[in-house]
């Protein structure tokens, strides 16, 4: 049988495109397609599963799926093989964003929106996890973009680890600790609430800092913002980010550029109302199931004070998302992701 | 109960409604708006990322679960190489620099090839109405006869 192949630019411990490659690999091999996962860097805390993209070899017919969110020496020496190529974009952080802080990131980020035509031209079959992703992949060049969503997986939502500390209302903020996602909003927003609304308010953000340095700046405006009672957790485990769903009192998120954002869906799944930036892929996500707010740190306190305490408010946000998520069902993305595939081996 | 789509009003009302008796500060910039580089960064901005000088103690770190020896051990090595790192990095920084005056020099001349032309352009609308709908504009081919090499000439 044909082997699926997937390469991807840098893989980690935490993050969509990784958690992605997993759970395609578990899909490819129910259906009992054999092939390999491969990573340009791997991160040494990632035990198994991918190994160096220069191991790989594949036969001839055998797919090839890029999974493309950054630029990669080796993912744009793929392009040069005979082999059909199945593109997955989750969208690339503007550079900008990173110039400061991550140079060495920017620089993949920068490279990789430039080669992104390229990729997009290659490509047999060109598929989107959004529709906002789907609209980028267009204007670089894809003649026929398919919007495959992300593969959610309810059932890793299940196992419980130690809840977070404390006893206020939870503001919980998931997601890496990068620029775009801008947690520096978020303290200000959070520092308005406990002021005005709710002074034993909690926020913790979970999440794998961009880097030591970046984790530091934040942690500095954690001081200089005025706000108590917050937690920058770096990434936790799965049981432990489960918890804190299950403890959280609402979902906040204030980022700049979203490719997709999970973390909608997981809160959605466990019944958390979202407060969000109508930024990036976000609102085609969460649709009418989210707050949505603006600039203003106060306006956002005020919409963490409605989710908290508005009763009917929550209720029918809990069941917006409960709608969303039929909407993402695992079967229908499954099936989408099989009709891709079998477009892609012709 | 507040709808879902009623609680931007709602919030924004009450956020005006608390800002004025005090209860919200001014909104102001946020921390990171400054570190945010417009798409095509300024010259000024460029010629400080032009110099390239790494510091071992910020820029290396390991992300092993115990990853205290490494990190020292990567910056020892890091040290220990500093003499090749400098040389490196000031070679780098003196293309970068070359190539960052000569960005600045082509920068000055576009401007001042821009500024001619809209001097030319109103010159040239100043004298049309004055002369009459049959008078020949003197002033734009007398400008473009000038020679090249003249001071007026930012190719020079």
């Amino acid at each position: 049988m044909t082997a699926i192949h997937q390469a991807v630019a840098g893989v980690g411990r935490y993050d969509a495109v990784s958690d992605q490659t997993r759970a395609w690999r578990r899909l490819l091999s129910t259906d009992g397609f054999a092939g390999g996962d491969y990573a340009a860097r791997i991160d040494p805390r990632v035990r198994a599963g991918f190994r160096p993209l220069g191991e790989l070899e594949p036969d001839d017919g055998d797919l090839i799926v890029i999974r493309y969110s950054a630029w990669s020496r080796g993912l744009t020496a793929l392009l040069g093989l005979p082999n059909p190529i199945l593109l997955v974009y989750h969208n690339i952080t503007p550079a900008e964003y990173l110039w400061n802080h991550n140079a060495g990131l920017g620089v993949q980020c920068a490279v990789g929106r430039i080669q992104l035509p390229m990729f997009a031209r290659r490509a047999r079959v060109a598929v989107a996890d959004s529709d906002f992703n789907a609209a980028e992949l267009r204007a670089a060049g894809a003649a026929d973009v398919r919007v495959v969503p992300i593969l959610f997986e309810p059932a890793r939502l299940v196992a419980r680890g130690r809840p977070p500390a404390g006893t206020g209302p939870l503001v919980l903020v998931v997601g890496r600790l990068v620029p775009n996602k801008r947690h520096d909003r978020v303290l200000d927003a959070f520092a308005a609430y406990q002021r005005a609304c709710a002074a034993d308010a909690r926020l913790l953000f979970a999440g794998e800092p961009l880097d030591p340095v970046y984790r530091r700046l934040v942690e500095g405006h954690v001081r200089s913002c005025g706000a108590r009672n917050v937690e920058v957790a770096g990434a936790l485990g799965q049981a432990e980010l489960n918890a804190a769903y299950a403890d959280a009192d609402v979902l906040l998120t204030l980022s700049e550029h979203e490719g997709f954002c999970i973390p909608l869906l997981e809160a959605f799944h466990f019944g958390v109302p979202v407060v969000a930036a109508p930024n990036g892929a976000m609102p085609g996500v969460a649709g009418d199931a989210a707050l949505w707010t603006d600039d203003d740190p106060a306006v956002t306190a005020e919409l963490l004070d409605l989710a908290v305490r508005d009763r009917e408010l929550r209720a029918e946000l809990a069941r917006r998302g409960r709608m969303r998520l039929e909407h993402f069902g695992a079967e229908a993305t499954a099936a989408a992701v099989r009709e891709a595939i079998a477009l892609a081996l012709g | 109960m507040t709808r879902p789509e009623d609680a931007l009003a709602h919030a924004r009302a009450e956020a005006a409604r608390k800002r004025a008796t005090g209860d919200y500060p001014k909104a102001g910039a946020a921390a990171l708006d400054g570190s945010i580089v417009s798409a095509r960064p300024s010259i000024e901005l460029l010629s400080d990322w032009a110099v390239i000088e790494g510091d071992p103690e910020l820029l290396l770190y390991s992300t092993r679960r115990a990853g205290a020896p490494v990190t020292a051990l990567k910056r020892m090595i890091a040290r220990l190489l500093r003499q090749y790192a400098v040389e490196v990095e000031a070679r780098q920084t003196r293309f970068n620099i070359a190539l960052l005056a000569n960005v600045q020099e082509l920068e000055r001349r576009i401007g001042a090839l821009e500024r001619a032309a809209q001097g030319r352009a109103a010159d040239s609308g100043r004298a049309g109405p004055a002369a009459g709908p049959s008078a020949t504009p003197a002033r734009p081919a007398a400008t473009r006869e000038e020679p090249r090499g003249s001071s007026a000439d930012p190719l020079a």
